[in-house]
């Protein structure tokens, strides 16, 4: 266990220099000249060449990648080319809003998922199944803009029942603004999630401890929750680790729709506003973010599944 | 297990289609889908809803009547043949950017299932880097930096959305490769490219195919975001992803023939091809045959 | 109806409904469990005796399964009429259950002290210590060494055989009256079956519970069991006492089955086969003389003393565990240090049970695997040395055929493409309708019609797809062929047809072969000579005969021993 946690561990670095390097590529060689994006469009050459300086761009690129990985240790982004903000102030107020929005939204989602799934696993091929699969497959085939168009809509602009946008940001105030957010989140996870969900399981009850536990006279019940629940969760333990890192970053849509200050809408603002730096340091810091949960999730996948565990 | 009787076989692609003829459900959903593509190609030479970029000022925001049945646009443009002629756009970037992913995917999976060593260190590397970094997050960077249009909007999807074909393909031709039929195949001196391509690609093909179907409603969805976020296609041309994301302003004041017209357009689309995926899968599923 | 039945099975019908329509797997079958004896029921695959047996559990999948007559009398109540909630209270309490999968059957995430415990507590109303005591007893019984730690172990933790042990005591905790052996033993070694049987042997005297054994295996069937069951095609085609049985069968079935088994005591020419002794409707055919002729002569040992194959010093190494920075830090030897001669147009075989590095040996020899060291002459010529057109030049010689028939065609290839690609390969035959003469020359050979070459292998049984694998390695003429457990995947009727074939071929076109196979009894009746493998190494080599009446190594007598001797024990002596 521990080697398998070193070695693990140890895996990450070249993982790292990638996401690094795949970030500072797309933004900085890609994505054509940053000075001339910097100075705007208007910009004479000269202007251009002494923002070249500023920026450190003429340096060799090598060096612009390690003042880069240097941004990124020290956590120090630079400022927003829009607000003139700093971006990691930015970001730290960012993330309390977003999430919640997303932790509530995930865990009704989860609460309501599991138990459906199992069932609808268990009674598979029957009418229920059917008619549940249909409605699945109906709800993912609306787009999720559509969900939160339509929510906005009825539910606030029309029938009033909640504020259309908006924020407060005081931590009794906030729940006025995140509930229809937090429904429509809720709404449009549901049929994917659940189709997923009932696969794991389908997969589960084909196999032969199975058998082997109802031949032993365990009721479908126990069989259900005892055996095959438990067997479910190493994939869906895996799963829900790996949304962390969105539940951070926050709906990107959601947000802007409701005027929720999160992450999610920070980047919406910046990729209208065309804001570089602040695009380039969300993408790197969450990127870095996923590939941390990344390693969590392999490390909880090892404490749940005792094959593992013993390698 | 049939006797053998008739001199003609039945391959296993034969076996799949009479399964699928056979769900009455999966041949609507086929039809529905060549409708689709019909649509979109009589819209492509302009024989049908040719009145699409009509733009007549007088006559902005008009609610669906006999004449207009979804109603008008802003420009009091047909909403209708809008939407016919988004179908193009969606198709466009379901098959190009789904199609060119599944290329990459494919091809990187071969190799890295296939040859085994550093070459799969490598490969894995590579798609396991893309990987961590969150798909919309590197979809929008993409897309950010290539700037918007229907081109870079495919070349976005195509260059991000690999690494799931890459990963399937791979892990199949790991599998494949070890089995007996490939091995005989060594035994008798077949060389790799008739290994690979005569042997265990042919293998690997259907779940392919439904990789490639599950990329492309993925790629129609990721256009209607990416319009949202401003990384769409050209102004001016047609598409759901542009008519849903408009609703945003038209709503408000009541407008909601747009995202209508879209949402109900893009559903069936989506739908059929879910569903048709489904029956592929069933009708080609090792472990649902011989039983 | 006897007062001393157990369990009265009458006129029961299992169906199937498949995408082809309704699929009878069990016909109006009648047969009784009698007390405190052991049942042997035997049949091939597709013969229906699991189904039977999953019907008596009240487990038959249901959908596509379902009972449509009958009655399955337990002390003489109907099991049938039973709702859900009554057979669970007998599932796991009166009726127990064991698998053929031992790997499998048990579930990856709990301990087997929680899944031995789980009847215990739901059936006997113990307290989890209590349970837990009992489970340490149990395994004891069982025979797992030191149980009270164990107990503590994941499935994974232990070998298939210790596994099928937890399943057992897991059947017994409850002291059932009948205890159901699906094909327990199947997936084990044959040292490792032999202990089990007589695990269930012992166990079942101790306890007097009925034991209701299924099996493909009729040696197997006459070691343990009272009485015998056979199934065929979904029917009984008859029920006896084992001894009369085994002295004189009476439906054509069981007698072919009876013969075609090759037995450790002769070395005959040919096997006597099922339909030597059935017509294909199932009635009685008196066989040919020169059929039973052929079953009794002995054949002789080839002579042949030329050297065709010579294996030196080969070894083949896996990395086992790599360390942080790529070293390999152990190795596994799956083959270390092999010598062999092989004559031309004679057979080795090759035994051993899994993992001692036979089938490595096979493959490393066609340098399908690459050796680590040692060298492959072949003719003379050093194989492990040639460049790659020199190699696959060489492949056209050396041909080999595996185990299973399912996996071995390619599923997209016609017949017909199958046994032609060879000759593309090599550039056999000028032109396509050439190629295609010789594939059908190569079927009709085989035994199988030419006008199945556009047909794909889902369409073949496996017997016919062994076949047509065959005709595929004859495609280009070679002198010497590796089968690797080609007969091991098939039913022994079908087995004793392929392994027929294979000998009429060698005396044909003077064939020399490596047979590699666990049982020994299939390596005597093909082998000249036989090497016995043990953890990467042949620690005895002689020739078929001498092996067997003198075996030297004590891996190669434990093996011997452990055989089932096919017979029952008052019959043998």
């Amino acid at each position: 266990m521990l080697k398998y946690t070193i070695r693990r561990i140890l895996y990450v670095i070249p993982i790292l220099f990638g996401v690094t390097l795949v970030c500072f590529l797309l933004f900085n060689v890609a994505g054509g000249d940053p000075a001339a994006q910097a100075a705007g469009k208007y910009a004479t050459v000269e202007q251009i060449e002494s923002i070249r300086a500023e920026l450190g761009l003429n340096q060799p690129i090598y060096l612009q990648y390690l003042d880069y990985l240097k941004q990124i240790l020290t956590f120090d982004f630079g400022r927003s080319w829009s607000t003139k903000q700093k971006i990691s102030e930015m970001f730290w107020s960012g993330v309390g809003p977003s999430l919640s929005v997303t932790v509530p939204g995930f865990l009704i989602t989860l609460m309501i998922t599991i138990p459906l799934s199992l069932v609808l696993g268990y009674l598979r091929d029957s009418f229920i199944d059917r008619t549940a699969m249909v409605v699945c497959l109906a709800l993912i085939s609306i787009s999720s803009l559509v969900y939160i168009l339509a929510g906005q809509y009825f539910l606030a602009y029309l029938w009033g029942m909640f504020p259309i946008s908006g924020w407060d940001s005081s931590w009794t105030g906030r729940w006025e603004y995140t509930t229809l957010p937090i429904l429509i989140m809720v709404v449009l996870s549901l049929g994917g999630q659940i189709l997923f969900f009932r696969t794991i399981f389908i997969e589960e009850l084909s196999k032969d401890y199975v058998r082997t536990a109802r031949a032993k006279g365990l009721s479908n019940k126990k069989v259900l929750t005892k055996h095959i629940l438990r067997n479910a969760l190493i994939p869906i333990i895996t799963l829900v680790v790996l949304q962390v890192p969105f539940l951070i970053l926050g709906s990107l849509l959601l947000e802007s729709f409701f005027g929720i200050p999160g992450l999610g809408g920070l980047l919406v603002t910046a990729i209208n506003n065309a804001d570089f730096p602040v695009i380039k340091a969300m993408i790197v810091i969450l990127t870095i973010l996923y590939t941390t949960f990344n390693l969590i999730s392999d490390l909880l996948y090892a404490v749940v599944d005792p094959k593992v565990r013993l390698q | 297990m049939t006797s053998a009787q008739n001199t003609q076989g039945r391959s296993l692609w034969a076996d799949a289609i009479r399964k699928i003829k056979k769900n009455r459900i999966a041949v609507v959903s086929f039809w529905i889908i060549i409708a689709y593509i019909g649509l979109a190609a009589l819209c492509a030479m302009d024989l049908v809803f040719t009145s699409y970029s009509l733009v007549d000022n007088t006559i902005p925001y008009q609610a669906p009547s006999s004449a207009h049945w979804f109603g008008t646009d802003l420009f009091g443009r047909d909403v209708l043949a809008r939407a016919a002629h988004g179908t193009v756009t969606s198709l466009i970037v379901g098959f190009v950017g789904a199609g060119l992913s599944v290329l990459i995917g494919t091809l990187l999976g071969a190799l890295a299932g296939y040859f085994g060593g550093l070459v799969d260190e490598l490969i894995t590397w590579f798609y396991s880097t893309l990987d961590n970094i969150p798909y919309i997050l590197l979809l929008v960077a993409f897309s950010f930096v290539s700037g918007p249009g229907l081109k870079t909007l495919c070349l976005a999807i195509g260059l991000t959305s690999w690494v799931g074909h890459c990963r399937l393909v791979r892990s199949e031709f790991i599998k494949q490769r070890g089995q007996e039929y490939v091995q005989g195949a060594f035994s008798m001196g077949a060389s790799h490219a008739r290994r690979i391509f005569v042997h265990i690609l042919p293998n690997t093909l259907h779940l392919i195919l439904i990789s490639f179907s599950l990329g492309f409603v993925s790629a129609i969805k990721s256009e209607v975001i990416l319009s949202y976020l401003g990384l769409g296609v050209e102004p001016g041309t047609p598409s759901w992803g542009m008519m849903i994301s408009d609703a945003k302003l038209e709503l408000s004041r009541g407008v909601w023939w747009g995202l209508a017209a879209a949402t109900v357009f893009m559903f069936f689309l989506v739908l059929a091809f879910t569903l048709f995926n489904d029956a592929v899968r069933d009708a080609t599923d090792p472990k649902l045959r011989d039983k | 109806m006897s007062s001393n039945s157990l369990i009265e099975i009458k006129d029961l019908t299992v169906e199937f409904q498949t995408d082809d329509g309704t699929v009878t797997a069990v016909k109006k079958i009648s047969f009784d469990i009698p007390k405190g004896k052991t049942v042997g029921l035997v049949g091939e695959s597709g013969s229906g005796k699991s189904v039977s047996s999953l019907a008596i559990m009240g487990l038959i999948p249901n959908p596509p399964g379902k009972v449509t007559t009958g009655q399955i009398l337990f002390e003489g109540k109907d099991l049938l009429k039973n709702s859900e909630s009554q057979m669970r209270k007998i599932r796991g309490k009166r009726i127990s259950m064991i698998f053929q999968e031992p790997m499998t059957s048990l579930n990856p995430v709990f301990t087997v002290g929680d899944q031995i415990c789980e009847s215990l507590i739901l059936h006997e109303k113990m307290s989890k210590a209590e349970a837990w005591e009992r489970a340490i007893e149990l395994l004891d019984q069982v025979g797992i060494p030191n149980p009270s730690e164990r107990i503590k172990s994941y499935p994974h933790e232990m070998s298939g055989g210790q596994r099928q042990r937890v399943m057992i005591a897991m059947a017994i905790s409850c002291n059932p009256d009948l205890l159901i052996a699906d094909e327990p033993t199947t997936a084990l070694d044959v040292t490792i079956q032999k202990q089990i049987l007589d695990l269930i042997a012992d166990l079942q005297k101790k306890y007097g519970m009925s034991v209701l054994f299924i099996t493909h295996d009729l040696g197997v069937i006459a070691d343990i069991s009272d009485e015998v069951v056979v199934m065929y095609r979904g029917d009984i085609v008859e029920k006896n006492s084992t001894e009369a049985l085994f002295k004189k069968p009476q439906h054509p079935y069981t007698k072919g089955l009876l013969a075609c088994r090759p037995s450790l005591d002769e070395h005959p020419r040919r096997l006597p086969v099922v339909s030597d002794f059935m017509t294909p409707d199932g009635k009685e055919k008196t066989p040919d003389q020169s059929v039973l002729k052929a079953a009794k002569e002995i054949r002789p040992i080839s002579d042949s003393q030329t050297p065709l194959l010579e294996i030196k010093s080969l070894k083949k190494h896996f990395p086992l565990k790599k360390g942080f920075f790529g070293g390999v830090q152990s190795w596994v030897k799956a083959v270390d240090d092999v010598s062999l001669t092989v004559r031309k147009g004679r057979t080795l075989g090759l035994v051993g049970e899994s993992g001692c590095g036979k089938t490595t040996l096979g493959r490393t020899i066609l340098r399908l695997i690459e050796p680590t060291a040692g060298e492959v002459r072949y003719n003379g010529v050093d194989v492990t040395g040639l460049n790659k057109s020199d190699m696959r030049a060489m492949r056209r010689k050396m041909q080999i055929i595996f185990q299973d028939p399912y996996a071995s065609l390619n599923p997209r290839m016609t017949i017909g493409a199958a046994l032609m690609e060879p000759m593309v390969i090599h550039k056999l035959g000028s032109s396509k309708s050439e190629r295609l003469d010789m594939a059908a020359k190569l079927m009709d050979r085989v035994g199988l019609s030419a006008s199945m070459l556009n047909r794909y292998p889902h369409e073949f049984s496996g017997g016919q797809r062994q076949r047509i694998c065959i005709a595929r390695a004859l495609a280009v003429e070679p002198e010497f062929i590796i089968c690797d457990e080609s007969v091991s995947a098939l039913d022994v009727s079908i087995q004793a047809q392929i392994l027929n074939l294979l000998l009429e071929l060698q005396e044909e076109l003077n064939l020399t072969y490596v047979f590699i196979s666990h049982d020994l009894a299939v390596v005597k009746f093909i082998s000249d000579e036989v090497a016995v493998m043990y953890n990467g190494q042949v620690v005895e080599m002689n020739t078929a005969v001498g092996i067997y009446e003198n075996p030297q190594h004590d891996y190669t007598k434990k093996l011997l021993s452990a055989i089932p001797k096919g017979m029952p024990k008052t019959l043998l002596s």
